[in-house]
């Protein structure tokens, strides 16, 4: 099991004030899954996600990972398995400004022990992996939204993770490039990457193979995409 | 993460914010320039000095009337200077004295000093002047010799004869164009002929040779200053390593003469000084170092005013790069790639403020140089020691560290949740 979740709860606030925002949340997540969370606004669905991809920790219950609670390592340990085995996927793409997009991608092969010259090929590959390539020198602010989430995704896999996070990667962009992002990701799953997709339109949650619907900090259905769609435009230009 | 990363990652930075980064480093490199210049002329005006005092001979000793006070036996260069000023007004010392020491073999010549500053007149002219009561010994201790008639002699400081022998700009203020050699000038009521004038010493000395005036001893004690005794004296020594000798064999002779029982040699009980031109030197460089590091610790506010224009540069750029921050961490970034990152960037620039702020201190001492050199005219020594460049280089390399540390462990320590959703 990737990962084992089990009655999970994320409190925030003080003594006088809380905030409940997961109660009580379990399952589990296999090897090669596509899975959309999905929930309105505030229903935790986003703090799910932060301790899943180890960025946050539970206020109660354990989350494992690959077989080993979080609790067990400190935040640097974290940063390493986030940084060999999770790929982030943002909304808001955050790429670095005044960089490159290749040097972008090279991002998180910046805090590993590759020699340069392999970081530089796992960022070649990547970069032709989700079709960008021939923008390998160009910066943030010369590319189109689908071009930059592009990157973004290229950053995510470029240092092969198991899993894979997208936090509503969608949402900054139009229709068009948003289906062609989905599209990414389908593929990407198809080749074995894990994703675990956070989103709030059913639309898009669709296109995963299994969806788990929260609501106030508790999981609502969690079931098999029985009609699942598949992005119109998912070929690479 | 590898360290060139950080260094590129800095750099890369630094290049986005050209201007902040301009203006920031201009702070450090004020700094360091004020601090090599400051530590370059202390040290040019102590080589200055010290140049001098060897210069005035290094086989002399100062015999000096009065004692070395009890409550400052362990007194210090800059207390001795004014010991030395003080010693003017005592008056154990006498010209029987000198001559006893100057019979001992290790001695070859001493020279008795009265001095008082005082007009002197010619006709019209009059010019203050410093006036020396001696005898032939102390042109012949500093080797100056008469351009214009001669010295005065033995005989001329017995007899108490009223002759002058003048230095040679005094000369040239009192008399211009004239002949001095057989006129009468006017010091306190007296006349004195002048029978001599030194040749020129050069402007380079803070004892001003060309501005004296010498008058025999015995003169100067009765027409000029009402005293039997002697103020100061210069022996000089037939060898300089037999310099330690013969100044404790001079403290025998006036312990004896003065009756004073000190078999245990405690300068403390003696009524009298013996101090060596080194030591001189050592007193004199004490002070130019006093000054040289009050000059320095006001240089130094100018650098710490640098390092917080860097503290505030690098907080700035933490809440401008929080996003950046929150990525990093979020793509495995820890706690201290990101502190050497920010570390680096406010190291980078410190390292470039100091580098530039050496040369400019460089540039800034060796124009300094010039200008001593013209309106002082002397010659000025400019110095650069390696000590000030490694100084300053550490320096500035502390203070990116020092200041840049808060805030790189603040950003640091930001949660990368939170930092991903600062906007």
């Amino acid at each position: 099991m990737l990962f084992e979740i089990e009655n999970l709860y994320k409190i925030y606030g003080n003594h006088s004030v809380k905030t409940p925002a997961l109660q009580g949340v379990s399952f589990k997540v296999a090897e090669g899954e596509f899975l959309s969370i999905m929930g309105p606004s505030g229903s935790g669905k986003s703090t799910l996600m932060h301790i899943m991809s180890l960025l946050d920790r539970p206020t109660q219950g354990k989350c494992k990972f690959e077989g080993k609670s979080i609790d067990d390592f400190d935040d640097d340990e974290l940063a390493r398995i986030r940084n060999k085995k999770m790929g982030f996927v943002f909304q808001s793409f955050n790429l670095l400004p005044k960089t490159s997009v290749f040097d972008n991608v090279r991002l998180p092969l910046v805090y590993t022990d590759f020699p340069k010259e392999t970081q530089k090929e796992m960022v070649r590959q990547s970069l032709k992996s989700v079709g960008i390539f021939h923008r390998a020198s160009h910066f943030p602010n010369q590319l189109s939204g689908g071009e930059q989430q592009k990157t973004a995704i290229a950053r995510a896999i470029v240092n092969h993770p198991s899993v894979i996070f997208a936090d509503e990667p969608t949402g900054n962009l139009d229709s068009k490039a948003g289906e062609q992002i989905m599209g990414i990701f389908q593929r990407l799953n198809d080749e074995g990457h894990t994703v675990i997709l956070v989103t709030h339109e059913r639309y898009t949650a669709l296109m995963a193979k299994r969806m788990i619907l929260l609501k106030d900090g508790k999981i609502v259905s969690d079931e098999l995409v029985k009609s699942r769609r598949y992005a119109q435009d998912g070929l690479i230009k | 993460m590898k360290w060139n990363d950080s260094l590129n990652i800095a750099i890369t930075s630094l290049k986005i914010n050209k201007t902040r980064s301009f203006l920031t480093i201009l702070g450090i490199v004020i700094g360091i320039a004020s601090v090599i210049a400051v530590i370059s002329v202390g040290e040019g005006a102590q080589t200055l000095i010290l140049k001098q005092i060897m210069a005035l001979g290094p086989n002399n000793v100062y015999i000096e009337p009065g004692p070395l006070d009890i409550q400052r036996t362990n007194m210090r260069g800059g207390e001795m200077a004014q010991q030395l000023m003080e010693g003017m007004g005592v008056k154990t010392l006498t010209l029987k004295d000198l001559e006893a020491i100057e019979k001992d073999p290790l001695v070859e010549r001493v020279a008795p000093i009265v001095t008082m500053v005082s007009r002197v007149i010619y006709q019209n002219n009059d010019k203050r002047a410093t006036i020396f009561g001696t005898t032939p010994a102390y042109n012949q201790i500093f080797n100056v010799q008469t351009i214009l008639g001669s010295d005065f002699t033995d005989f001329d400081v017995q007899s108490r004869a009223k002759v002058a022998v003048l230095g040679y700009k005094i000369s040239e203020d009192l008399f211009k164009e004239e002949n001095p050699i057989g006129k009468t000038i006017r010091i306190k009521e007296t006349n004195f002929k002048v029978i001599g004038v030194m040749e020129e010493q050069g402007g380079q000395s803070f004892l001003s040779f060309d501005e004296q005036i010498y008058v025999p001893i015995t003169t100067a004690q009765e027409f000029l200053l009402g005293i039997n005794y002697v103020q100061s004296s210069i022996a000089k020594i037939i060898s300089q390593d037999k310099i330690e000798e013969a100044m404790e064999t001079i403290r025998l002779i006036l312990r004896e003469r003065h009756n004073i029982y000190n078999p245990e040699g405690d300068l403390s009980k003696d009524d009298f000084k013996v101090i060596s031109g080194k030591e001189t030197a050592e007193m004199m460089s004490t002070i130019t170092d006093i000054l040289t590091l009050l000059l320095s610790s006001i240089a130094a506010i100018a650098l710490v005013v640098g390092g917080i224009g860097i503290m505030n540069i690098m907080l700035v750029s933490v809440a401008e790069r929080t996003k950046e921050i929150g990525l990093r961490k979020a793509v495995g970034a820890r706690k201290k790639d990101i502190l050497y990152q920010f570390l680096m960037e406010s190291v980078v620039l410190t390292a470039i403020g100091g580098v530039i702020g050496i040369l400019m201190g460089i540039l800034f001492s060796y124009l300094l140089g010039i200008v001593m050199t013209m309106s002082l005219e002397i010659q000025w020594y400019y110095v650069i020691s390696p000590s000030s460049i490694i100084l300053a280089l550490s320096v500035a390399a502390g203070i990116g560290i020092i200041f840049g540390i808060y805030p790189s462990r603040k950003a640091a320590e930001l949660s990368p949740i939170e930092a991903l959703r600062y906007e």
